[in-house]
């Protein structure tokens, strides 16, 4: 009856092929909504790099921080945001029960959606690296940016992907995705170096990723690319924060 | 392979589904559902129906049994048993921002389809289902009906063996319903089968061949229409008015029936073959009678 032989077998070109659709469902709906993703990116990042700009010295590496710190805000924010809150709705709305029914591994749906959030990021860099401009910060970026702007996505979107499998309902859910870029961003030294931030913050900047792509944003807006460590623990980070994300993203209930 | 040495296209073999500080929800289920053949599911809110899905669309994992589809071991290869099955869930929804090829074309590839068969196929579906003028909305702006139809047309892209249906028309209205009918009774007739789960009497009869009851986790019964009218042992009743309400009368010969009725001075009845509704009311009321619960749900 079924023209299975017709049909994609499981293996890398269906993996591929699987991952690009589920890129595109979450790709297209915002495609129309793309002013989310720019508003996203900008209604709070950009104030605070005012705010942080008004108290710091005139000095360019210090304002290169301010930008690395904006950078990290804005991308965390709207991976959080976008990739959070569309999991979470997708989980508990039913949608997601959709695509389980279909011959789709877990992973492929995963990658899919990594696709979707480091496309989104990449989207609100460019937007930041605009305002870099207009503000007036001297910047001189080297190649190892984007890694570690890509990086930064994929960790902190492994991040949400873990911590969303333990949300409850939607409700908590979406609460949860909103706070947890804006919470990971205040309290990690991304704005300022280790040295210079205060003792609490110093201890949770030794296992914050973000404080890890804040140096490495910084040192490549200055004209760096000796960034190798705190790339290779970035991607460490993302490799473990997406293993777990992956693992505990509910596929087949027992 | 002839067809006589195709394996069942659902076959289920002492299922079992205990949740873990929860309810027995399925317990020792067996069942084949055969080519060609639609088979549905009835049984009261909390019976075990939905379970019985899920397991068998490896949405679920069994307690212990086996599921098999069209041969393949659902529990162990769930990936080549879906690739075999078209599942229409209960409470599934369509993408919000996607239209209705978008979702045709995009779940096509998640099937297996290539992308020029995807595309080929959406627009097939489109003009079979009657989705021509609604091709470009986005499903927010679906009615409840035309959302069902393209789930439905969504688990049937890729031509399955096997459709299966978790109550496909709850909540539509008639008109919505009896077209949503039409479309599955149009998909048996190539030689697929289905397997569905339904509270509305008149759908199970009208496409169904065969019924199966589940009551608390148990498979009651499982047989034709015909031959669970006579398990009850009544082909006919009569109902009739009296001061005290709408009475029935079953028995197996109407005239005898309507003599009876009128030997009590009761001249006005209905004479009707009894219903399925009559046949699930009574062989779940002895169903409880038998494990002395009081069906409570």
């Amino acid at each position: 009856m079924a023209p299975t032989d017709r049909l994609n077998p499981p293996g890398p070109r269906k993996f591929l092929s699987d991952s690009l659709a589920v890129l595109e469902i979450h790709a297209l709906p915002m495609i129309r909504q793309w002013y989310l993703i720019v508003l996203g990116t900008l209604v709070f990042p950009i104030p605070m790099f005012y705010v942080f700009q008004s108290i710091a010295p005139d000095d360019a590496a210090v304002w290169q921080r301010l930008l690395a710190g904006t950078l990290i805000f804005g991308v965390s924010f709207s991976t959080a945001m976008l990739v959070g809150q569309q999991i979470v709705a997708q989980r508990f709305m039913g949608h997601l029960k959709l695509v389980i029914t279909m011959p789709v591994s877990k992973a492929a749906y995963v990658v899919g959606t990594l696709a979707y959030t480091a496309i989104s990021g990449t989207l609100s860099a460019v937007f930041l690296l605009g305002f870099a401009f207009i503000a007036g910060v001297e910047i001189s970026p080297t190649w190892t940016l984007a890694p570690a702007l890509l990086l930064t996505v994929l960790a902190l979107a492994g991040i949400v992907l873990f911590v969303m499998s333990f949300a409850p309902s939607l409700p908590v859910g979406n609460v949860i995705a909103s706070l947890i870029a804006i919470v990971l961003v205040i309290i990690s030294p991304v704005y300022f170096t280790m040295e210079s931030a205060p003792l609490l913050l110093r201890w949770f900047g030794y296992i914050s990723p973000l404080r890890y792509a804040a140096d490495a944003i910084a040192a490549s807006l200055g004209g760096r690319a000796d960034v190798w460590l705190e790339l290779g623990i970035l991607a460490a980070y993302a490799l473990i924060a997406m293993g777990l994300g992956l693992w505990r993203l509910p596929w087949r209930e027992k | 392979m002839s067809v006589s040495d195709r394996p069942p296209p659902v076959e289920v073999r002492n299922l079992n589904k205990q949740y873990k500080d929860g309810p027995h929800a399925n317990q020792e289920i067996s069942l084949t559902l055969n080519w060609g053949e639609a088979l549905g599911v009835l049984g009261p809110n909390g019976a075990g129906k939905t379970t019985l899905v899920r397991q068998i669309t490896t949405e679920l994992l069994p307690t212990s049994g086996d599921v098999r589809v069209v041969g393949i071991d659902a529990v162990a290869n769930p990936d080549d048993a879906k690739a075999r099955i078209g599942v229409v869930p209960q409470e599934a929804r369509l993408f919000q921002g996607l239209s209705v090829y978008r979702h045709l074309r995009i779940f096509g590839v998640l099937r297996g389809l290539s992308r020029r068969d995807a595309r080929e196929r959406a627009d097939e579906l489109i003009e079979e289902l009657d989705l021509t003028a609604h091709r470009d909305f986005n499903s927010e702006r679906l009615s409840g009906g035309l959302r069902r139809r393209l789930l439905v047309g969504i688990a049937m892209l890729a031509q399955p063996d096997v459709l299966i249906l978790d109550e496909p028309t709850v909540g539509l209205d008639v008109e919505s319903r009896q077209r949503l009918w039409v479309v599955l009774q149009s998909y048996r007739q190539r030689d697929a089968a289905v397997l569905l789960t339904t509270h509305y009497m008149e759908e199970a009869e009208t496409l169904c061949d065969r019924i199966g009851i589940i009551q608390d986790g148990r498979l009651i019964s499982l047989d034709t229409i015909t031959n669970l009218r006579a398990s009850i042992g009544h082909e006919y009743k009569l109902v009739y008015e009296t001061p005290e309400g709408p009475q029935t009368l079953f028995g197996d010969d109407h005239l005898a029936l309507a003599a009876q009725l009128r030997s009590q001075g009761i001249d006005e009845y209905a004479v009707m073959r009894t219903s399925l509704e009559d046949v699930y009311l009574a062989l779940t009321q002895q169903s409880r009678n038998e494990s002395g619960t009081d069906g409570a749900d």
